[in-house]
């Protein structure tokens, strides 16, 4: 396995996705006094080539070290971001690759990778009881996080009807949120 | 038809373990006899929906503070975290200087976690006055932590921009008496876990996780170390004053020779690394450079430039117990911030505990859990046990303790004969 | 004062309703050799049902709502409840989440607050010293 340039990354995605790749972004910062380099790379797809852009990324290195999903609320559509990291284990050369996933919000369906990286099962649960997500061929269902008797449909990273506005407690002699 | 499992539960005791101390984890175990046949793991007590807190409630600057309170005991990893991706996505820079301050006082943090740790996996096995001697010898840490920040546990020291209290020339030379401190007993600490004869029957192929293992289920920090493993998040992709000292990932055949991945290599590892700490500390000292300690003074100022802030972005660092991670959107106009997602070292080790518990004898499952050093409070997670059809006895923490103390003692009296 | 000894050793159960884990050190720290209030007779128990003290830290989660509520119930008469840290006393940074049942002394009632994040184990040992103190005054006044 050999180290590509970010450049020479984003090129091979582009060959394997093909129109399936709609943006890539590199977003490169020097760091401290010897000014090396921090490198992310984001890579936008489309849900249907989600999972060929992942085995693609297996090709790319031999077990890649997925870190977690993070969901954002973006009114019509839920994005998830899918970190994982490359080129672990060398001085300097590990790679934060951001795979970024935009579901709407008629169909949040999206195929698990537990076959392909059996660490994001964690990830996965959480992904489905905090957002609403169904992952489609999870090998375990259960709640992660929250308790079993908090109710089904309240998603608490939401920020529509399901959000868990109607679960906060607010103390008595306080005022209760003032956020926008 | 005759169930061949008797099934029995536990209920484990995770974190800052003390007998007395129930900390809101469970792990349930399957047993047949004296072995483990299986394992799940339960979280969720601890979850006080920070992240929503931080998204809908806070602005940026409220935002390090209750990262800091995720967890007590790293609480130097999530604010730094944090305040690297704040930086990043709103493209703020840092002062040189800040860099190094940050990376002493997470060094001083990591000295304290693994000292904790190691009392604590000594008192798993029974042996108490070590606990206390171990934790008595981190004292001076807390009391360095104090000299510099003002606390000994919510230190309070990060800031989005740089680091809010500078560490002057005068206060040098005491931090230079604490390291010799440590530098002197440091033989004695390798003695007293390394070469003793009951904790190496105790740790020693116990609790293993093999490398392939290691690998797909993505662990993090010195339990993917002592596997053989080289991640670390200061060598692969270095923040802070990292990116400027050399800095080698541990891994226990710098002492063994060999890697078997068990409890006994995660001893070599966090102990390597307390003496890792104290070198890197002591070069930040020498190669600090002068200047500014944080880019904007003015809060308004800050915080108008956060509000204009556009932008997402990651950000990794190395916690004692694993690789935290932070990402941040900001969306322009917006006072909160718009997604901030956490990510704790632990909720990547506790996918690893059935496989390293599972053909195990019940007496080793309280090290074997306490080896992977699990911080609940930062994974917001409980473990929890699956009911067998047959019904469940819970059996309490001190029951699982009193089987750890008694397997210790029985090998001690074998020792002796 | 007129108090001249403690006449009885005072047990203490340890309580984590969803803490951080600060105030739990700092206890656990109350233990160790610098501080050692083990020779003043206080002992962490690992039952409710021996204990005279609850010590419970943390913002109180939804899930450990029910078992607070047991623990108080078997610890046996005469006992008193310290809430530790800003967090069980009134929710701190967190006092408005989806998952908290509010602070400690609105599912039980305490006898002793401990404030700070975490307080230092001298606090920590003071507030178990005021606690040992209004156990012993209704059993002073019995045998007058």
């Amino acid at each position: 396995m050999d180290i590509l340039t970010p450049e020479e990354i984003v090129k091979s995605f582009e060959s394997a996705l093909g129109n399936n790749l709609s943006d890539s972004k590199i977003y490169q910062s020097e760091v401290a006094v010897k000014r090396n380099l921090f490198t992310s790379i984001s890579l936008y797809v489309k849900p249907d080539s989600f999972r060929d852009a992942v085995k693609h990324i297996c090709e790319l290195q031999e077990y890649p070290h997925l870190i977690v999903i993070s969901p954002s609320d973006r009114g019509d559509n839920v994005e998830l971001i899918y970190h994982i990291t490359i080129y672990y284990g060398q001085h300097l050369k590990e790679i934060s690759l951001l795979l970024s996933v935009t579901l709407s919000k008629n169909n949040l369906k999206i195929p698990t990778i537990t076959d392909m990286i059996p660490g994001t099962i964690y990830a996965e649960r959480e992904v489905q009881e905090m957002m609403g997500v169904e992952v489609v061929g999870i090998p375990d269902n259960r709640r992660l996080f929250l308790p079993d008797d908090f109710p089904a449909g309240v998603c608490p990273w939401r920020r529509d009807e399901t959000g868990p506005e109607e679960m906060l407690r607010v103390l008595p002699g306080r005022k209760g949120i003032q956020h926008g | 038809m005759v169930e061949e499992l008797t099934k029995t539960s536990f209920t484990i005791p995770v974190g800052p373990v003390h007998p007395a101390v129930h900390e809101p984890v469970r792990l349930e175990v399957t047993v047949d006899g004296e072995e483990v046949v299986g394992a799940d793991v339960f979280a969720g007590q601890v979850h006080r929906g920070i992240e929503w807190i931080g998204m809908n409630r806070n602005n940026p600057v409220q935002t390090v503070y209750l990262a800091e309170r995720i967890c007590g005991i790293c609480s130097a990893c999530h604010p730094f975290t944090f305040v690297l991706a704040c930086e990043r996505a709103a493209n703020i820079e840092v002062p040189k200087r800040a860099d190094y301050i940050r990376v002493i006082v997470a060094e001083i943090e990591r000295i304290h976690s693994h000292l904790l740790w190691a009392g604590v996996a000594a008192h798993e096995i029974g042996f108490d006055s070590v606990f206390y001697l171990v934790w008595r010898v981190r004292e001076k840490v807390m009391d360095l932590t104090e000299y510099i920040t003002g606390n000994r546990n919510t230190k309070a020291m990060y800031m989005i921009g740089g680091v809010r209290r500078d560490i002057t020339e005068e206060q040098f030379p005491t931090i230079r008496e604490a390291m010799d401190y440590y530098k002197s007993i440091f033989n004695q600490l390798k003695t007293v876990f390394l070469d003793d004869i009951t904790i190496k029957l105790r740790t020693r192929n116990v609790g293993i996780l093999p490398k392939e293992d290691a690998l797909k289920l993505v662990a993090a920090g010195p339990t993917v170390r002592a596997s053989g493993v080289p991640k670390d998040v200061r060598q692969d992709q270095a923040y802070g004053a990292y990116a400027d000292l050399d800095i080698k990932a541990i891994t226990p055949d710098v002492i063994t020779g060999k890697v078997v991945g068990d409890v006994y290599d995660r001893i070599i590892v966090r102990l390597l690394e307390v003496k890792q700490s104290i070198e890197i500390i002591e070069r930040c000292l020498e190669e600090m450079p002068a200047g500014e300690i944080l880019s904007e003074p003015k809060m308004v100022k800050l915080l108008t430039a956060l509000k204009k802030a556009d932008g997402s972005a990651v950000a990794r660092s190395e916690a004692p117990r694993g690789e935290c991670f932070h990402y941040v959107r900001m969306e322009e106009g917006r006072e909160t911030l718009a997604t901030w997602k956490v990510r704790a070292p632990t909720y990547a080790n506790l996918m690893s505990i059935p496989v390293m518990v599972i053909g195990q004898q019940i007496a080793d499952v309280p090290i074997t859990f306490a080896s992977i050093d699990p911080c609940f409070s930062c994974t917001n997670r409980a473990i929890m046990v699956k009911p067998d059809a047959n019904g469940s006895q819970v059996l309490e923490k001190e029951e699982l303790h009193r089987l750890s103390i008694e397997k210790t003692r029985r090998l001690e009296a074998n020792l002796a004969n | 004062m007129g108090l001249n000894s403690f006449k009885r050793a005072l047990w203490v159960y340890h309580l984590n309703t969803g803490s951080c884990n600060g105030c739990d050190i700092e206890i656990l720290a109350a233990l160790t050799p610098r501080y050692d209030v083990e020779r003043f007779g206080i002992v962490l128990v690992g039952s409710p049902r021996h204990a005279d003290v609850l010590l419970v830290t943390g913002p109180v989660t939804r899930q450990m709502e029910p078992r607070l509520k047991r623990l108080y119930d078997q610890t046996p008469d005469p006992k008193v409840v310290m809430a530790i840290g800003n967090c069980g006393i009134e929710g701190d940074v967190f006092h408005e989440s989806y998952n908290l049942a509010g602070p400690i002394d609105q599912i039980v009632p305490v006898d002793v607050y401990v404030p700070g994040c975490p307080p230092r184990p001298e606090a920590i040992i003071e507030g178990v010293v005021k606690a040992w103190l209004k156990l012993e005054k209704p059993v002073e006044e019995k045998v007058a």
